[in-house]
């Protein structure tokens, strides 16, 4: 099977394109014009096709013999113009080109922050209800361009009849990539730790990729949407013990009641504040909750369609993030 | 008023933000090269529809006002297919590649009896405002000399710099600096009128794919003089207006809510540079205050004078009255912006 992977040098990608390359795959991989590719150390079988998903002429060339698009790419950073522009854009204009190709089947890095954590009680599924309509504009850039690039690639395998599959995970983490945001506010070495008891919906990016792997080859995936956590997810305040002793750090842990926390943000948002969304992201309730808000999480359907089982525990996941 | 825009990237949202809170205007359609962000700036606004094809939309929708808040290099193009259609059209700055173009642009409004309207908002700033209320009132005195200097790092790996994709400013004369050329000019032109001479000065200190990353000018207008200024390398990032008048001194930071006046006063000599620093610095606490605090409460926050403009424009162009910006001032400004130019950027 021949990959076409957008994103490949990003944090998920590189590890993405070494787990297609361990299960026998081959693989195209997309980067930007000016993106350094030494340190990956890529072997040669991987073949560079460098353009901008904004602004490239040539995107149709990058499907030739490509059987499946795994579509990683989306801007993690830059002001929510940017990030619309990498991910909804970029998309379209990227199936645009796949829709004057052979290729059919597509595979799509979602995310966690698609979800209506407002309206979800307990447990986060994949049917969980997303979020849509007005209340999509009072979450973060990423959010929403997020939202908008799933609902944008689902028109087009709906309108060209592709095997779509949806992945969407949870705070990928490893190596130089585990100061989550679930880990509440820091400031200088003291750490606020809102609702220490939370769980992290956290994946290692191994793990991650794993499933992007199988996922990509396996028929049972087709159709299917699946969130990507590795379990039910560390506690807050013992990931954060972990990752400080990780770093080297020492820190101090203040807990705060996520319940006392959630009030006081939610009472500033609609009296001092007025519902202002250039707040920092923590003073915004819907945002504050779609990074600390306490459910619970589940991998139920990539472990009931694929029988997907993370390769990694989490203690070998630690040793490779900070070993 | 039926308005539509044209272009819905950044400065679009502010535009759009503002034209929800002005009473009597619908926001009848927004149009966009790409339909998901056409869409998702009709959702996120309430407007009814949204459109790729910019001619569609304007022979379906007949708009009044156009807003046209595309990259500059499509500005001639849309705006006068805009005003044939029959609407006035607001044109975020600059409004034209070239002069000729904007020159055709301002000919073609007179002919159609149409307004066009280039977005000078720095000038309907709190601090810009207050100054010419001074000088109106003669507190001021005559004005002598203004200095504009916008600081801004426009180096970063995004926007204007960045390796990956060829920014559209980039091929307009002065690279990305042209983008700001008319936010000096216009302020340059409202305090000491239009010019006689310019003196430029374009320069790079920093590696980047920009042509060029400082700018300097001398201005001579038919009133006084002028200093315009940008350094993408000088930080932190700024935009500093110092009015030199004959009885006053105004500086403000227009990024911020900052104005301060330094005054000739009554009483003693030596006690004026004591006063006057006791009310300066009162001045500049108050406005770190004002300003932190309207980062917390919302609001259009740097952008408050083009919600002040646009205010201005709905309402003479509903009641037929002269806009806030008129087509002579355009002209004016631009012929400014064309003489501050260099010849050509270097290959």
């Amino acid at each position: 099977m021949k990959a076409l992977v957008t994103g490949a040098n990003g944090f998920l990608g590189r590890h993405v394109v070494a787990a297609l390359l361990s299960r026998g795959h081959q693989v195209r991989a997309m980067v930007r014009p000016t993106a350094r590719l030494e340190e990956l150390h890529w072997p040669e079988v991987v073949e560079v096709f460098r353009a901008d998903l904004r602004s490239s002429q040539n995107l149709a060339a990058a499907f030739d013999g490509v059987e499946v698009l795994i579509h990683l790419a989306a801007a993690v950073t830059g002001n929510e113009d940017d990030q619309l522009a990498a991910a909804v854009v970029g998309t379209e204009r990227l199936l645009g080109a796949m829709a004057q190709a052979s290729c059919k089947r597509l595979v799509l890095a979602s995310s966690f922050s698609v979800y209506d954590w407002s309206k979800i009680p307990k447990t986060l599924d994949v049917d969980s209800p997303i979020e849509a309509g007005a209340d999509l504009y009072e979450r973060d850039g990423y959010s929403i361009a997020k939202s908008w690039q799933e609902r944008v690639t689902r028109r087009f395998a709906e309108k060209h009849s592709w095997d779509l599959t949806v992945l969407r995970p949870g705070f990928i983490w490893g190596r130089d990539h585990a100061d989550l945001a679930a880990l509440g506010q820091k400031i200088g070495k003291i750490h606020l730790v809102i609702g220490p008891l939370t769980h992290i919906p956290m994946t290692h990016v191994e793990n991650c990729a794993d499933l992007f792997a199988i996922a990509a080859s396996d028929p049972r995936a087709r159709g299917q949407t699946f969130n990507v956590v590795d379990g039910e997810g560390e506690r807050i305040w013992t990931f954060l013990g972990s990752h400080l002793k990780g770093i080297g750090e020492t820190g101090i842990r203040i807990p705060i009641p996520y319940r006392l926390a959630h009030s006081l943000v939610s009472a500033l948002y609609s009296t001092v504040f007025r519902r202002n969304t250039k707040l920092p992201q923590i003073l915004i309730p819907c945002r504050f909750e779609s990074r600390l808000k306490p459910l619970h999480y589940t991998n139920r359907s990539a472990r009931e369609v694929l029988g997907w089982v993370p390769p990694l525990k989490h203690d070998e996941c630690l040793a490779r993030t900070y070993g | 008023m039926r308005a539509a825009l044209i272009g819905a990237g950044q400065i679009a949202r502010q535009h759009l933000s503002c034209l929800q809170q002005l009473p009597g205007v619908e926001i009848s359609a927004v149009c966009d090269l790409s339909p998901s962000v056409a869409e998702c700036a009709a959702e996120r606004h309430g407007v009814r529809s949204w459109y790729t094809d910019y001619r569609l939309m304007l022979s379906e929708v007949r708009p009044e006002v156009v807003h046209v808040t595309t990259p500059p290099t499509s500005h001639f193009r849309l705006t006068m297919d805009a005003m044939e259609a029959g609407a006035h059209v607001i044109v975020e700055k600059p409004a034209s590649s070239t002069f000729d173009e904007l020159d055709a642009m301002v000919r073609r409004a007179n002919e159609l009896n149409r307004s066009l309207i280039e977005d000078y908002n720095y000038l309907f700033n709190r601090a810009p405002l207050e100054i010419l209320k001074r000088i109106e009132s003669g507190e001021f005195g005559a004005v002598t000399h203004v200095e504009v200097l916008i600081c801004l790092n426009i180096l970063g790996p995004t926007g204007f710099a960045d390796p990956n994709v060829s920014h559209p400013c980039l091929n307009l004369a002065g690279g990305a600096i042209a983008d700001f050329l008319p936010h000096l000019a216009s302020l340059a032109h409202r305090f000491v009128g239009p010019h006689r001479k310019a003196h430029t000065v374009w320069t790079k200190r920093s590696p980047s794919k920009l042509p060029y990353d400082e700018f300097r000018a001398l201005v001579e207008g038919e009133t006084a003089t002028a200093a315009l200024s940008f350094s993408s390398n000088s930080q932190p990032d700024a935009f500093w207006l110092r009015v030199y008048g004959e009885r006053m001194l105004a500086t403000a930071n227009l990024f911020e809510k900052r104005l301060t006046f330094d005054r000739l006063r009554p009483g003693p000599k030596p006690l004026r540079p004591l006063m006057n620093g006791i009310e300066e610095g009162s001045s500049i606490r108050r406005a770190a205050v004002g300003t932190l605090m309207r980062k917390f409460t919302g609001g259009p926050g740097a952008y408050e004078g083009l919600f002040e403009l646009l205010t201005r424009a709905y309402r003479s162009l509903d009641a037929g009255g002269v806009p806030p910006i008129t087509k002579q001032q355009v002209l004016e400004v631009n012929r400014l912006v064309e003489a501050l130019k260099p010849e050509r950027n270097p290959s």
